[in-house]
């Protein structure tokens, strides 16, 4: 990613001022509709219903915002590698096999032409104790009991890994088509077995789409809550769900406010760290 | 009922066409407003509101489809009112409203969660009681802010696969016998409804319910936590038990009657059915509070209801209507005279002055 970006933006002076008029509108676009609000909405924090801190105060306090925030962080974080462990093979053959390309696209695709909603409830029919699953395994006499996938942690990390896969997937397939396809025979003829060339050439030359895949299924997972709602269990309980009850259910702006900020700054820390890990990683 | 859910609500067109009664009922309406007849109760309103607009807004589907033909159509063509249809009434969209002054919603249907925890905030006009004649309602359906349109139910519902014949749970304490009924039972993910079946269950007589002794409710639930399945909509609850996930457990009486109709094994009890009302609401800064408080009292005839029940199965809030409802789906509805006896109310009193300290240690429990 950075290297792309440093070739566009070396270009001089001129190319600047141009590139500036072309991002003008999507900027000013972004600013009106979305940074505006969020900071209205943010800035309600320290002054609903009166000026202070007493919004924080209620937050920090309150056992169950951080037992909400613990429980949306770990759902996030496992989505999040779920999707990498997953979603690496899967960019890697749609790179390097041409035929399965097109057919791969549209598997992973899929998903977003179907509804949250629709989906979600697929998922009630195939994971269920009754359900198709369940009765499969049953039937073949695999298990004896059901296996419990649904209405706890696991249904919802297939719920969320499965929706939220292209995401992590696009990324890296742009990353493995971009590396010279001469490097990995090249590291072969120098005597490194498949594995060490995977680990030495290809992984860190894909570490950009990696962290970019990574970063935006973390960012969207915090913000889910129909799917653990629908496939979760009792204790799968998240901070947007939350924080949409305060706004609809109370009208408590003050606290929502205090609440999606304390995420926002969570989730700023834990990127900025995680950036950190990576350029700490990278071979010079 | 609950917000978004009520986009799956039921077709019961069939229903309808199923009881001679139910379309007398359906034919009432149009023949109450042939020109030069007047709307009954609102004698002088002939045209009243020629030229003026107003926006109802419910929730989508098939249940604001019912409540347009039922409560708008008719008023509209007796009035010359134009009702434009809004929806989903998106609780959080209202309070941007009223606070910003942009009011565009003037009638809204809301669940009672939201007429109690926004009463307070000073969110609703005051009802004139003037314009609208509260005494066609029963009484436990109107406050001063509210008049109550549709009543249900949460009873507790059993599969009849799982338990065909005599023995099958009856009272909310069976949901506790795990022993004599096995199965996953399945509860309201949000507090209201959930904390009441539990004390029921405790054997807290219904005339003492209120307050809710919550700690001891969460105490009845610790001893079956690990069987029970939340839902968060109603769709999630019909699916659980039709596809058997749960055996039994509590859910809308709607949502039984509409998987009954589709050939699903399931049976409802009625004892202890826990009552809860949606009531039509003026948000506050409409435009247009004379035609919304028309509108308002035209809903509490028994025609529109009556005919909103025989299109969506949802209770009349005035006992009148009864005698409009095909006879078919009588036992279906909540506010049925025979349900009354052994029949709990939830209580809008209690859930404004506690809805979010009760939520905060439910879901404090729920997270442990």
């Amino acid at each position: 990613m950075e290297p792309v970006a440093a070739d566009l933006t070396g270009a001089g002076p001129t190319s600047r001022a141009s590139h500036l008029l072309l991002v003008l509108p999507a900027t000013l676009f972004v600013l009106v509709v979305f940074a505006l609000p969020v900071a209205w909405l943010l800035s309600r924090s320290v002054s609903d219903p009166a000026w202070g801190l007493d919004n924080f105060r209620t937050v920090l306090r309150e056992p169950v915002y951080l037992g909400l925030m613990r429980n949306t962080v770990q759902i996030s974080v496992a989505t999040t590698v779920l999707c990498v462990l997953l979603g690496y093979p899967v960019a890697h053959v749609m790179a390097t096999c041409p035929r399965l390309t097109r057919l791969l696209t549209f598997v992973v695709l899929v998903p977003f032409w179907s509804s949250v909603l629709v989906r979600t409830f697929a998922w009630m029919v195939l994971l269920q104790n009754n359900g198709l699953i369940n009765r499969a395994l049953l039937g073949s006499g695999l298990v004896r009991q059901p296996i419990e996938m649904i209405f706890n942690r696991t249904g919802v990390l297939i719920g969320m890994v499965q929706v939220l896969l292209p995401f992590v997937i696009f990324p890296l397939y742009g990353s493995i088509r971009a590396i010279d396809p001469a490097l990995m025979p090249a590291a072969a003829c120098m005597g490194a077995t498949p594995a060490r060339a995977f680990l030495r050439v290809q992984l860190p030359l894909t570490i950009p789409g990696l962290t970019t895949g990574a970063t935006l299924v973390f960012v969207l997972s915090l913000g889910y809550f129909v799917t653990p709602a629908l496939l979760g269990g009792r204790r799968d309980v998240v901070i947007a769900r939350m924080i949409q009850m305060e706004i609809g259910q109370f009208g408590d702006w003050g606290v929502a406010a205090a609440l999606s900020l304390v995420l926002l700054v969570a989730t700023l820390s834990l990127l900025g760290f995680s950036r950190l890990l990576v350029r700490r990683g990278r071979p010079t | 009922m609950p917000g978004a859910l009520r986009h799956t609500a039921r077709t019961t067109r069939r229903a309808v066409l199923r009881g001679a009664g139910a379309m007398a009922a359906g034919m009432a309406i149009p023949s109450l407003i042939i020109p030069g007849v007047a709307l009954p109760g609102t004698a002088r309103a002939e045209q009243k509101f020629a030229g003026q607009r107003l926006t109802y807004c419910a929730w989508g589907g098939a249940y604001q489809d019912g409540q347009k033909k039922a409560y708008c159509d008719p008023f509209a063509a007796a009035t010359g009112l134009t009702i434009d249809q809004d929806g989903p009434a998106d609780y959080a969209k209202i309070r941007l409203m009223v606070g910003s002054g942009q009011v565009v919603w003037d009638v809204v249907d809301v669940g009672s969660a939201f007429l109690y925890s926004a009463t307070p905030q000073n969110m609703f006009e005051k009802l004139d009681f003037g314009v609208i004649d509260k005494s066609r309602i029963d009484p436990r359906y109107v406050t001063e802010h509210g008049v109550g349109d549709i009543v249900y139910s949460y009873n507790l519902a059993y599969s009849t696969t799982a338990f065909p014949g005599d023995k099958h749970p009856s009272t909310w304490a069976d949901m506790w016998d795990i022993k004599s009924f096995p199965g996953k039972r399945m509860l309201n993910a949000n507090a209201a409804s959930t904390l009441e079946a539990a004390l029921l269950a405790d054997g807290v007589p219904p005339a003492k319910l209120y307050p809710l002794d919550v700690p001891r409710a969460l105490k009845k639930l610790d001893q079956i936590k690990d069987d029970i399945l939340y839902w968060e909509t109603n769709s999630q609850s019909q699916q659980m038990l039709v596809s058997g996930a749960a055996t039994m457990g509590l859910i809308n009486n709607g949502r039984v009657y509409d998987s009954v109709r589709k050939g699903a094994g399931l049976a409802l009890s009625w004892d202890l059915a826990i009552q809860a009302v949606d009531y039509l609401v003026i948000p506050r800064g409409s435009k247009n509070v004379a035609a919304a408080m028309a509108l308002i009292d035209y809903v509490t005839h028994p025609e529109p209801q009556a005919m909103f029940a025989n299109l969506m199965v949802f209770s009349p809030t005035n006992p009148d209507a009864f005698r409009l409802i095909d006879p078919k789906l009588t036992p279906w509805l909540a506010t049925n005279p025979a349900y009354a006896e052994r029949s709990v109310l939830l209580d809008n009193d209690y859930w404004r002055d506690n809805l979010d300290p009760v939520t905060k240690q439910w879901n404090q429990w729920r997270l442990t």
